[in-house]
């Protein structure tokens, strides 16, 4: 376990150094932010009116908090990296090294989200803050679990990216898996809480990894719950489970694929 | 008289060649070429689900039906689709400046400007196209309609282009300036394809002065709902002015060219 | 006939060269505030290049051989001086100037890889408003004489760099330009290549009279083409000679080189500079304005001679020896 937590502390390191570049990218998620509040305002236009359950504030605090999820993640660079990796015989050389190559990406992974999360969040919140003027109710239980929750989705999300970018052991190139995988998040996890969408779209949604990585921190934050938060926990624990024994399925799978053909 | 007629005719071959060409690269790989288009025709798709949910709350929003809404994501994919199949290069030109890639054309008897600009395409603008021009069917198509909205795609990715030019001729003075000209690109498409009606005050001004979003998409959409023949000579003037704005810039820039000789000294 | 090509008269130009300080301390300081230095890449040159010579432009890393090239084919503005090349002013009339001259940057590729050479040729000749007609005589003409047959329809991607630079040269004489600038054009090439290269240069030179400004730091390329050297260095001209004078005024130097049986005890003494001592292997310069050769060989004693050999100082270690002196 130290190897993978060093791994992590060094790519915390290699990626402070990036922080100009992560300054000027938030302001594609501040424009993002600019246009839900615009889209929103206009939509309530009786700011107490309550929407499929939610309030205006509610309703772009949870696009906020989704948004930096999924603007940290940078799942594209890493589905690519790994697309090569495989391709490019790059994996090869990890077989005899005494670590998990699944550990070894995770942990270098987190360990440049984290840096990117920080600085998303700590601006993300300031820009609510001047947007909207005040959190939505919180106590300091419910931050914590919404951190807890936020850091088992990123590992989760990670682990996605990972196995749809392993899959170029089976596929010449997974990229169009990576896309639709994203398109998939973007559009029925980051724009709208599940509950606006129709009867069977949204309990289909509810069973879906949507509910693990975006929508269930967010929600914590906007909305929190007791029975809420273990719903979240249970479900985000389940599909890590799935999605890791799936990523170690994989992976077997192309280094047994890897030796027959000589790597 | 005749000459600028014939150097005209001669530009015009040289760039119809370029872009030829540039296309046969692009094909080269054909599985990667289709999939390139397809994505994007899905990718375009993909957003018409958020004004689903949006439109099942509101009948109209910021002024907008839907089938409007649908009209304002054509021409912005339009746009977007123009600009890149003709114009790629023009969205990296930081790159090329800073790695003294001009050099090839500046010894050459043509535009530099242009040449620069249509070095290179990008295979997915032809899945924007193809999507602009299906959201102009939904819309309803006529005569009038697609002339129309082929003019101002075009205008639209005219303006879109020249800003891409200046922001990217800022490299000249600048040599960190990339990630502005990045994020000042990113920032455009962001905007268009929302209605205009849901911004207010001093975002609407802007819309009509440094983010010209105004006579790129919406003042189009208007038009193509009820034609306006004043609205209509604005657009095409402002397109002339961004562009000579963007020629001048460039211009202005290209003596301070550097062909790549700064070395960054460390000490 | 002893027209001008090429008039370059206190040519001049400074680039701002950004200071950076190491570490990440040093680059979190430069997004505040920068440093800059003020390099002189150029400094006050002026040359000349007659009509239909064969000029070698040579000076190490660094010393503004780029720079004034670009200047001359209209890719840099230069900060002060004039510049004429074939009577045209490369900063007021670029498009002019480009119809008369062809550049080759041995390290810019200006083809598309993707498209077989002929393809190229035809392009660059639409860039030239070369009718078809022409475009293909002309073609015709250059194939045989750069030996292309074999290769001229298979992509570029696809040949190796010695028929890559050689569809370089073609593609910049398409428009039959007076001048031709060869930046490093054998760089990275086999010396069988560089020889052949060389070979269709000189022939083309012989051919069209075309006048050739020639940058390499490969001294074969210099030796075997050119007629005059320009040495600069700092940005400023050091040497500006034809290449018999050059070699002349080192001529009357010698490196004796020997192998003995015994070991000898030589000293350093009027006349004669050590260059190597290895006991038994010995290397000797002999300035023959002071000393003979033959009074040198008897100092060694002719009867513990196994083997000598006596040779001219190599050009390279002339000029090497010029850009040390600069210093």
């Amino acid at each position: 376990m130290r190897k993978y937590l060093y791994i992590f502390k060094s790519e915390v390191m290699t990626n402070m150094q990036y922080i100009f570049n992560l300054l000027v990218g938030f302001i594609s998620y501040f424009i993002l932010i600019f246009i839900f509040l615009n889209l929103w305002k206009y939509i309530y236009s009786d700011s107490n009116e309550l929407i499929n359950g939610y309030n205006m504030n509610q309703m772009i605090w949870y696009v906020i908090i989704t948004e930096i999820l999924w603007m940290s993640l940078g799942g594209r660079k890493l589905c690519r990296k790994i697309c090569e990796d495989v391709r490019g015989g790059n994996i090869a050389y990890n077989i005899n090294k005494p670590y998990s190559y699944i550990g070894y990406i995770l942990s270098s992974h987190l360990g440049s989200v984290v840096v990117k999360g920080s600085i998303f969040t700590i601006l993300g919140m300031l820009l609510g803050l001047i947007f909207l003027g005040k959190f939505p109710h919180l106590t300091l239980f419910s931050i914590i679990i919404v951190l807890i929750t936020s850091l088992l989705a990123t590992i989760i999300n990670t682990l996605f990216v990972i196995f749809i970018g392993l899959f170029s052991f089976i596929i010449e190139d997974a990229n169009p898996f990576w896309w639709l995988y994203s398109k998939v998040i973007l559009v029925f996890g980051t724009l709208f809480p599940i509950e606006y969408f129709p009867g069977i779209i949204k309990t289909i949604l509810s069973y879906s990894p949507i509910y693990a990585v975006s929508y269930g921190p967010a929600k914590l934050f906007v909305d929190f719950s007791i029975p809420n938060m273990v719903n979240v926990i249970i479900v985000q624990i389940i599909y890590l489970i799935i999605i890791y024994v799936l990523c170690l399925l994989i992976y077997r799978k192309g280094v047994r694929k890897l030796n027959v053909n000589g790597g | 008289m005749l000459t600028v007629v014939k150097n005209i005719k001669n530009q015009l071959k040289v760039s119809f060649l370029t872009v030829k060409y540039a296309l046969i690269r692009e094909m080269i790989n054909k599985t990667t070429f289709l999939t390139n288009i397809t994505f994007m025709i899905l990718n375009d798709a993909s957003f018409i689900l958020q004004w689903i949910v949006l439109y099942a709350l509101k009948d109209n929003v910021g002024g907008y039906t839907f089938n409007q809404v649908l009209l304002l994501w054509g021409i912005a994919a339009g746009t977007y689709g123009f600009s890149h199949f003709f114009f790629e290069s023009a969205f990296n030109l930081s790159d090329t400046i800073n790695n003294g890639k001009l050099d090839a054309f500046l010894v050459q008897p043509k535009n530099v400007l242009i040449s620069t600009i249509t070095m290179s395409i990008s295979a997915s603008a032809i899945g924007d196209l193809a999507y602009a021009y299906i959201m102009l069917f939904v819309f309803g198509f006529t005569i009038k309609n697609f002339l129309l909205f082929t003019l101002f795609c075009f205008t639209g990715s005219l303006i879109i282009v020249s800003i891409a030019i200046i922001l990217g001729s800022l490299s000249f003075w600048f040599n960190k300036s990339d990630v502005i000209a990045d994020t000042g690109n990113s920032l455009l498409t962001n905007f268009a394809t929302y209605p205009d009606g849901i911004f207010k005050g001093i975002t609407k001004i802007l819309f009509y002065t440094i983010l010209p979003l105004g006579y790129v998409a919406y003042m189009p959409v208007q038009i193509l709902s009820s034609f306006n023949i004043k609205l209509f000579i604005l657009v095409i003037s402002i397109t002339i002015m961004f562009i000579t704005l963007a020629v001048i810039t460039f211009y202005r820039g290209l003596r301070r060219y550097s062909s790549s000789n700064l070395m960054i000294a460390r000490t | 006939m002893n027209e001008k090509a090429i008039i370059v008269k206190n040519l001049s130009k400074t680039f701002r060269v950004k200071e950076k300080e190491k570490g990440f301390k040093g680059s979190i300081k430069s997004i505040f505030k920068t440093k800059y230095r003020e390099i002189k890449a150029v400094n006050d040159l002026s040359f000349d290049v007659d009509k239909g010579e064969i000029l070698a432009f040579i000076g190490p890393n660094g010393a503004g051989k780029s720079t004034t090239i670009k200047m001359l084919t209209g890719i840099l503005f230069p900060d002060q001086g004039t510049v004429e090349v074939m009577g045209i002013d490369p900063k007021k009339k670029r498009k002019k100037l480009a119809y008369e001259i062809g550049t080759v940057f041995g390290q810019k590729e200006q083809l598309w890889t993707h498209l077989t050479p002929y393809d190229n040729f035809k392009f660059f000749g639409a860039i030239y408003d070369i009718d078809d007609y022409t475009v293909e005589k002309r073609i015709k003409e250059l194939k045989d004489m750069f030996e292309l047959d074999e290769f001229i329809n298979t992509p570029v991607r696809n040949l190796s760099l010695g028929q890559r630079i050689r569809c370089e040269i073609v593609a910049s004489l398409i428009h039959k330009p007076k001048i031709l600038f060869l930046d490093e054009p054998t760089i990275g090439l086999d010396p069988v290549v560089k020889e052949n290269i060389r070979t269709l240069i000189k022939r083309m030179n012989k051919e069209y009279h075309t006048t050739v400004f020639l940058t390499s730091h490969d001294v074969g390329d210099i030796e075997k083409l050119c007629k005059r050297i320009i040495i600069v260095n700092h940005g400023q001209i050091v040497l500006d000679d034809s290449m018999e004078n050059l070699k002349y005024h080192y001529l009357n130097k010698k490196i004796v080189e020997a192998k003995m049986k015994e070991k000898v005890n030589l000293n350093d003494e009027d006349g004669i500079t050590i260059l190597k001592d290895k006991g038994y292997n010995l290397k000797i310069e002999v300035d023959t304005t002071k000393r003979s050769v033959g009074d040198a060989i008897k100092l060694l004693n002719p009867n513990n001679i196994i083997d000598i050999n006596i040779s001219n100082i190599p050009l390279e270690d002339i000029i090497s020896d010029i850009y040390k002196r600069d210093k």
